[in-house]
């Protein structure tokens, strides 16, 4: 596959694929959700790819080596595109909780495997509340006016993660 | 206590040390407990990627701590808090008692 040019969606959907096919399933995390769902209104260069069990890094290593990209530190690069992958250790979860609905993307015959809207809010939630950073409570916010989001749920994880401040501002910014 | 657990008493002191000073860097810890200041960095690079800790730059410093985001820190904090009590009185005073209030500059310890 032609990496020069491709958006950070086809490259997740063209790895995460890839990646399946050489037995290493992943989940999309992080940013990149936060890209698709919001058709690029939030960019996000890195690639976080959850791995809901343990894999040898020198197994994903040896595979992504086959199509080119290369490892620099934590991640792995290539050099016709600015986009980077990560690979998070297992669990998959959002705070404390596992994630249990995966959402996917098909392509033709290929698929990407993310967390979903409802989920990727919660994700973005837990990063406001435990590092202040406010451009992930924008984030969220971006994913909730573009896409079906369940917020009842949210409310309850929120209460869960003693966040449910957190999920009152959303709710605010949101009206 | 944790060794066999974590297959390494240093790691558990790690933790321990983390856990109980919230924050803190390589060399300090390697200084605390006087062993090798690779292999701290090391440990504490292997936690931080699976999640367990977080680390962030101070000036030229790395500071290392529990990762909120990760999905067992309430049940970890509750085995370590576990831990300290069965830690010597003496052990405690020396590693994990830090002094968290200020000091003034220039005040003799």
């Amino acid at each position: 596959m032609k990496i020069k040019g491709i958006s950070i969606k086809d490259l997740g959907i063209y790895i995460s694929d890839y990646l399946r096919k050489n037995g290493i399933e992943t989940v999309l995390s992080g940013g990149a959700c936060v890209t698709i769902y919001t058709n690029n209104k939030y960019i996000s260069y890195d690639l976080d790819f959850v791995l809901p069990v343990y894999v040898n890094r020198k197994e994903i290593r040896g595979v992504l080596e086959k199509i080119e990209f290369y490892e620099d530190g934590r991640y792995f690069k290539h050099k016709d595109t600015q986009y980077f992958i990560d690979f998070l250790s297992p669990p998959l979860s959002v705070g404390e909780e596992p994630v249990k609905v995966i959402s996917s993307i098909r392509k033709g015959n290929m698929v990407l495997k993310l967390l979903s809207p409802t989920d990727c809010v919660k994700d973005r939630l837990a990063a406001y509340y435990h590092w202040n950073d406010k451009p992930s409570l924008d984030q969220a916010i971006l994913v909730c006016k573009d896409n079906k989001v369940d917020l009842k749920e949210i409310e309850r994880w929120s209460i869960n993660e003693d966040m449910s401040i957190n999920f009152k501002m959303l709710k605010k910014m949101l009206e | 206590m944790l060794k066999p657990l974590f297959n390494s008493d240093k790691k558990e002191k790690i933790l321990l040390y983390l856990y109980t000073h919230g924050e803190s860097y390589a060399r300090e810890i390697a200084r605390a407990f006087k062993c090798n200041l690779n292999s701290v960095q090391n440990q504490l690079m292997n936690l931080e990627k699976g999640g367990v800790l977080y680390s962030k730059l101070k000036g030229k410093v790395r500071l290392f701590g529990f990762n909120p985001r990760y999905p067992f820190k309430k049940e970890l904090e509750a085995l370590f808090e576990k831990v300290l009590s069965f830690i010597p009185d003496e052990e405690i005073e020396k590693f994990y008692k830090p002094r968290l209030r200020p000091r003034h500059t220039g005040k003799p310890l």
